[in-house]
């Protein structure tokens, strides 16, 4: 079904300069760049790099650490687009206008990669005459920019973002996103105290250690003791509130966490020392617990770093909607902001635009792509009485529709509430680290137990001070350690190669996957049209056919003429037409030729046959008098897709098909590409109800899509994928988020997971093993408070260690 | 020795500043963003040695592994 010569061949080695995605056959794009020709992949990368070449800036392509994302429209859309943000009413909704008369704004900005952008967005901006300062929060991918409103508009500076291949939007504060602000801080000031506080509590103690060896005076003892205190304190009560709000509520609910040992280590430790201080005798562990506060602390930091940015660049299903829309008032035809709409009037959607609304047709007949709703590939055809959904894109002609209501009641919205849902009914797995802690914190206690008793029976003096030496010399620093260091040196690695992680336990989840769900059109496929098969009608040859059509398909701008695009057409033709929803006429040599439904070359050739049984997206092509061909164009696979599948099943998953489309074509996909199991036709719930079914029955499940209606299920699978390409809401949903096109990408990261579980069991092996030796050793009274402080701080170098391999 | 009785609580004094100065500047919105200033320090440097021509491809390259 699917001839290798009919797919679209990449050359694998040459790769966009730009974005880094590998360059389509025939396409030959180039900037010149430092004195090299760089090579462009579409006409979107090469404008963006051309402006940014021109503009002086290409630096920045020697400065970026991460590719640029391939700019969604091939070419920027015009300023008008922004023109609505110039209404004071609407831009009122993030500027405000301060003293002198100058105007700051809030920008949005998708596609910010990494420090680089920031640099060629704030360079750029400055060198704009009018702006006045030009400031690029990476962390939140925001922009604050302030310019003067007599001599720039705010639309030049949003369709200069858009040139340089950016996504503006206004920046709305939400609550999330303050929160998450917050949050930070919060934790960055946790951090910050117990660094310091480390610092200065370390300093006593190498005395304190060293006065243990050498000998001390006492009141030089009881002195540092004493200023160690307060600031131990300080940490224990500022730093380390975390460990023990979350204890505790984990345990009021009964469940052990990590948390608890984390808890009852420092707590313990901490009022032991104490008391200690205050009455003059035993030991003290001051340096311990904050330095076991403070690495702890850091780890966590780091690793909810490594998934949070970028958090807020993709947003919501209402972001991908235009903000401007073309209304009919008083009989004129005026651009106004998408949220002004009141239900009834009528709007324009030119060909090409997203439709902004769900509105109903009063005229003009046209297609949709509805490919991220429904998952099929081709366009729907629509006429006048039609409904056309908000978030669909308008492909052939210009619609006039009545608008049915405002975002709140679109389809689009109500996908957005069952994302909402699915995300609440997402199944947590136990945290290794968890089972792990309520295994270990049972036998502690036990272990602990033993010994108080025993040396009650020995020594009742010692006894306290030896079971608590065995209480902090268990600290399970090492053990708490094991997972956040593992987990973020992965997600690092994986981010290095593409693939942003997300999710909090995503990493976990797929490594013990055990299904993997693919979804069908821009996943597997291309989500572009290709030519498939071609049944000559009369005794012209394939190639002169195809020259043919690609000849008359130059003229069009439908998304069918893209697969005819890489063609050599044929010469000759003029007076080429197109008429809508029909196709396309042209002469050639004074014969008329059309192409386009079979109705259409009906009326030129009475007996054109009808259309074969195949499941294709079929063209007819005749000229005057003689039928000549049919030609079947189907969504083309990514090359990779079957070697992907291939490898997935080797490594023991089971591999389904997931699709919305009900066509015969997902049963040829699945057996083209070697899957069994494949679910056809599938709307956006049954996608959600399959997955939790399987997840019911003990599966451990993982989502691969890219369109609007593949958000739910992502947002309820234990891991999920967002391929190239994909919308913001499934990007919002996806754990992780691949920024090439590669599907090998899939493989890769569940590998790197697979890794991550056995540096995790290493690590946990190797923090047990200490424990092991140490508790009998503390157990029997050896143990100095320098040695516990030693030991602690190499077996968490070591975990720490041990998870730096995974950043290879 | 005894001037460690004096000497300490200065310490600890400057300990408690120290603080105080970090937590202001977190809550000014300093600590905000962490990559882009890890960046920029090393970015400008480079910005102005540019012109040798030898190190372009080698720091292009570098900079597409990582």
């Amino acid at each position: 079904m699917y001839p290798a010569s009919d797919l679209q061949i990449l050359d694998e080695s040459r790769t966009c300069y730009h974005c880094g995605e590998p360059i389509p056959h025939g396409v030959d794009l180039s900037v010149t760049m430092g004195g090299a020709a760089r090579p462009m992949c579409c006409p979107g990368c090469r404008a963006v790099a051309s402006l940014i070449a021109e503009s002086g800036l290409e630096n920045f392509y020697r400065q970026r650490t991460v590719y640029n994302e391939r700019p969604l429209q091939p070419e920027p859309t015009a300023v008008e687009q922004y023109r609505v943000y110039d209404d004071p009413q609407l831009a009122a909704t993030f500027t405000t206008t301060d003293d002198n008369g100058l105007v700051n704004a809030s920008l949005l900005l998708g596609g910010i990669s990494c420090a680089a952008c920031t640099w060629l967005i704030e360079q750029s901006m400055a060198g704009l005459p009018g702006v006045t300062r030009a400031l690029v929060n990476l962390q939140q991918a925001r922009l604050d920019i302030q310019f003067d409103p007599e001599q720039r508009q705010l639309s030049d500076i949003f369709a200069r973002l858009e040139r340089l291949g950016y996504r503006p939007r206004p920046f709305q504060t939400s609550i999330a996103r303050q929160q998450s602000a917050a949050e930070y801080r919060t934790d960055l000031r946790r951090l910050a105290v117990a660094g310091l506080g480390m610092m200065q509590v370390g300093m006593f103690a190498i005395a304190l250690h060293a006065g243990d060896i050498q000998g001390i005076d006492a009141r030089y003892q009881a002195l540092l003791r004493w200023v160690s205190l307060p600031v131990a304190a300080f940490v224990v009560f500022y730093s380390a509130r975390p460990f023990f709000t979350s204890a505790w509520r984990h345990l009021k609910k009964g469940s052990l966490v990590m948390d608890l040992p984390v808890a009852l280590a420092i707590g313990l430790a901490f009022l032991a020392s104490a008391w200690a201080t205050i009455s003059g005798t035993g030991q003290v562990y001051f340096d311990s617990v904050v330095m076991f506060t403070f690495l702890l602390l850091l780890a966590r930091f780091l690793e909810r770093r490594v998934r949070q940015r970028q958090l807020f660049t993709w947003l919501d299903a209402e972001s991908s909607l235009p903000s401007a829309v073309v209304v009919r008032r008083d009989d004129q035809w005026i651009s106004v902001a998408r949220i002004a709409l009141r239900a009834g009037e009528t709007i324009m959607v030119k060909a090409g635009e997203t439709v902004p609304v769900d509105a109903q047709i009063c005229k003009g007949d046209s297609a949709v792509k509805e490919d991220t709703f429904s998952g099929e590939p081709l366009p729907r055809s629509v006429a006048a009485g039609d409904t056309i959904y908000a978030g669909t894109v308008n492909v052939e002609a210009a619609l006039q529709a009545r608008v049915l209501g405002d975002y709140r009641d679109s389809r689009l919205a109500a996908l957005q509430r069952s994302v909402d849902v699915a995300q609440t009914s997402k199944p947590r797995l136990a945290k290794l680290a968890d089972r792990m802690a309520s295994w270990f914190v049972g036998r502690l206690l036990l272990v602990t137990g033993a010994t108080a008793l025993v040396w009650l029976q020995l020594a009742p003096e010692k006894a306290f001070w030896i079971t608590l030496s065995v209480l902090v010399v268990s600290c399970p620093c090492a053990l708490a350690l094991a997972t956040p260091a593992a987990l973020t040196s992965a997600a690092s690695a994986l981010r290095s190669r593409g693939v942003i992680v997300r999710g909090e336990n995503a990493l976990e989840s797929l490594w013990g996957c055990t299904h993997l769900l693919f979804d069908k059109t821009g996943t597997l496929t291309q989500g572009n049209l290709a030519i498939a098969q071609v049944h000559p009608l009369g005794n012209i040859d394939r190639p002169a056919l195809l020259a043919l059509a690609a000849a008359l398909q130059h003229y069009s701008s439908h998304p069918v003429a893209k697969a005819f695009s890489s063609i050599q057409a044929a010469s000759g033709f003029d007076e080429v037409t197109y008429q809508v929803g029909a196709g396309l006429e042209g002469r050639c040599a004074r014969t008329l030729y059309r192409m386009g439904s079979a109705q259409y070359c009906r009326e030129l050739v009475p007996d054109f046959p009808a259309i074969p049984d195949d499941h294709f997206y079929w063209i007819g092509l005749c000229r005057d008098g003689a039928a000549l061909a049919w030609i079947g164009l189907d969504d083309s696979i990514r090359p990779e897709a079957g070697a992907v599948i291939n490898s997935a099943m080797r490594m023991g998953l089971q591999v389904e098909l997931l699709t919305g489309d009900s066509s015969s074509q997902g049963p040829l996909l699945a057996r083209a590409l070697g899957i069994e199991t494949v679910n056809c036709g599938q709307t956006p719930q049954q996608k959600m109800a399959h997955v939790q079914q399987l997840q019911e029955s003990g599966a451990v499940v993982a989502v691969v899509g890219d369109g609007l209606n593949d958000a739910p299920v992502l947002g309820i699978a234990d891991a999920s994928f967002a391929v190239a390409g994909a919308t913001d809401l499934a990007r919002s949903q996806a754990d992780f988020v691949i920024v090439g096109g590669d599907l090998h990408k899939i493989i890769e990261s569940v590998l790197k997971a697979r890794h991550c579980r056995l540096v995790v069991r290493q690590n946990f092996a190797w923090a047990l093993v200490y424990n092991l030796c140490a508790i009998p050793l503390a157990a029997m009274g050896f143990v100095q408070p320098w040695a516990a402080a030693i030991g602690m701080s190499l077996s968490s170098l070591l975990v720490v260690a041990n998870s730096l391999r995974l950043n290879r | 020795m005894d001037s460690l009785y004096l000497l300490i609580p200065i310490a600890l004094l400057f300990c408690v500043v120290a603080i105080k100065l970090l937590l202001w500047a977190i809550s000014s919105g300093q600590y905000d963003d962490l990559d882009k200033e890890a960046w920029r320090i090393l970015a400008e440097d480079e910005a102005a040695t540019s012109s040798h021509a030898g190190d372009k491809e080698t720091a292009s390259q570098a900079s597409k592994k990582t």
